[in-house]
């Protein structure tokens, strides 16, 4: 087969994942429902971006508290649309969708003719083109397209490679890609009929088509499925990760990532700081009683805020001493005006453990309360 | 919508409840603990907890993991092991440096300086991906579709551990004060 042409992709293939409501050895057994978020929107999606969009609009959309309600749904809906942009692109891209098209189908109704006394494709082909919701038919009439004149009516995905060959190669080449393409084509959620006796297993190649005016070598190829992955990725990205929509280009968004799982990281140590001084034993029971809601909604500020109020802040902090720091707003929005009443506990910290802890902002009350009877820990 | 936010948070309750359960084994173990000892417990609980909701299917929740099984001792030890439900192997680290080298190797034959706008921007994105590389526990076998999937993935596992533990340092707060106005 012309694996030259067709590619393989190294990470984790969609065909799989998406059998994943028939039957499937499910690493998640145990959490299964976690990641079996909104059937009617979701479901037909490979199962990592279903789970990313349920998180993506669970987090963020647990975040805004008052309007939760409001733009939960929208952003759900933004958010299928986003892994339903994904998954298609992977599969879907490469042949235009025929309802968007108008010349095409009036083009693909045309060439049905020719393509059938081309060679002899597997009678499996027929079917695929025939279930498919048009897509596949579409494609499947592209090479048979090449030999005829009508390539002008086609805008988009046209194969460069069929219109050097001869008549009867291309007729070869067309039913084996014709026949990756019924492959493809089962990847789809749309082509549930499609017959499953390929020759090859159908997992681990994407197969794509080079669009007009494109170089189609298989290196170019490999490259553009590459960066549409990522940017569908980055896409997903910029809804997790707050204030990332007005950003474009990765350089950007590379940098609000990482300062975004900075602050986040920096969030855990501040927390596990606190939570530690707040109690004498490690028991959460009580609290876990009171905060009973957390598993409702968020009582408090945005994530997004304070990651902003922290990023600010955190220009000022580069070069204070200890002793000048200012609290963060992250104090005033966790309410730890308190704190500083907790502290006769506080034991003397070392050189490390105080600039770590200047990085939250929350020493400058501490370092007067300090008791001489706990051990200094190194 | 409801199920997506409902199956977030069905993963709040299982971290908050391996949470609490390595907490359990911390404080069976020593009765008094400093507050480092404290909030090093804490942290590690929590890290192992949210870790573990991934069923060590990402990269990043195994280089936890592992990151905990190599480094941690005694109570941590056992904690982490409760909180995954399996013993934890030993692991070198002698395979790490390796690899370091061959990078190098490979970057130092690169030699080549082109100063247009759009190597430049590469280069760019080129150290930033090095540097979220470097955030991402479990960093040196990714490439660059699965780094960002893994920081994804990661991203939300730490808003949800955020969260959780917000909420919690919130109510001990408010619990806290109450203890100490009366």
């Amino acid at each position: 087969m012309d694996k030259d042409y067709f590619m393989s992709s190294g990470i984790i293939p969609p065909p799989q994942p998406l059998h994943f409501e028939t039957s499937m050895p499910n690493p998640w057994s145990s959490d299964q429902s976690f990641f079996n978020p909104n059937p009617s929107i979701i479901h037909q999606f490979p199962h990592f971006d279903s789970s990313w969009t349920s998180i993506a609009s669970s987090t963020t959309a647990a975040a805004l508290a008052p309007p939760s309600l409001a733009a939960d749904p929208g952003f759900a809906e933004r958010a299928a649309k986003f892994s339903r942009f994904g998954s298609r692109s992977l599969n879907g891209r490469t042949s235009p969708p025929p309802m968007s098209r108008g010349s095409n189908p009036p083009a693909a109704e045309l060439s049905t003719p020719p393509l059938k006394p081309d060679g002899s494709p597997p009678p499996r082909n027929r079917n695929s083109g025939e279930n498919s919701n048009g897509e596949s038919s579409v494609s499947d009439q592209i090479p048979a397209k090449m030999n005829s004149r009508k390539r002008k009516a086609i805008s988009r995905g046209k194969n460069k490679d069929d219109r050097s060959n001869s008549p009867k190669e291309a007729a070869a080449d067309g039913s084996s890609k014709r026949s990756k393409q019924s492959e493809n084509c089962e990847n789809e959620e749309e082509c549930n009929k499609a017959d499953q006796k390929p020759p090859e297993p159908p997992k681990d190649y994407i197969h794509v088509r080079a669009r007009r005016g494109q170089a189609t070598d298989s290196h170019s190829l490999a490259e553009r499925v590459r960066r549409e992955k990522i940017s569908e990725r980055m896409k997903l990205l910029q809804d997790l990760v707050p204030g990332c929509n007005k950003v474009t280009g990765k350089a950007l968004m590379l940098d609000e990532i990482i300062n975004y799982v900075q602050s986040l990281q920096r969030q855990v140590e501040f927390l596990s700081m606190k939570l530690a001084s707040v109690n004498p034993d490690l028991d959460f029971n009580m609290e876990s009683l009171l905060s009973k809601d957390m598993y409702q909604q968020q009582l408090y500020p945005l994530d997004s805020s304070i990651y902003h109020n922290q990023n600010v802040q955190h220009q000022h902090l580069q070069g204070t001493t200890i002793s000048s720091v200012d609290p963060l707003p992250l104090d005033a929005s966790l309410g730890i005006d308190g704190f500083s009443e907790n502290l006769p506990q506080f034991p003397a910290f070392t050189e490390d453990d105080l600039h770590s802890i200047v990085q939250m902002g929350f020493l400058q009350n501490s370092v007067q309360n300090q008791t001489s009877n706990m051990k200094v820990e190194l | 919508m409801q199920k997506s936010s409902s199956s977030a948070l069905m993963v709040k309750q299982e971290f908050f409840t391996k949470w609490k359960k390595g907490l359990q084994i911390y404080s069976a173990f020593n009765k008094e603990m400093t507050i480092m000892e404290r909030k090093r417990a804490i942290k590690l609980s929590a890290d192992v907890a949210i870790a573990s909701t991934r069923s060590a299917t990402t990269q990043w929740s195994r280089a936890v993991v592992a990151d905990v099984s190599t480094s941690a001792a005694g109570a941590a030890r056992i904690a982490a092991e409760e909180i995954l439900g399996r013993k934890l192997t030993e692991r070198r680290k002698a395979l790490a440096s390796k690899k370091i080298v061959r990078r190098r190797r490979k970057a130092a034959a690169r030699g080549v300086v082109r100063s247009s706008a759009a190597a430049v921007a590469k280069k760019r994105v080129r150290n930033r991906t090095r540097v979220l590389k470097r955030l991402i526990p479990g960093r040196k076998k990714l490439d660059e579709i699965s780094l960002i999937k893994e920081t994804l993935d990661y991203i939300a596992s730490l808003q949800v551990q955020v969260d959780v533990m917000r909420h919690i340092a919130a109510a001990a707060e408010t619990m806290h004060q109450q203890q100490i106005s009366f």
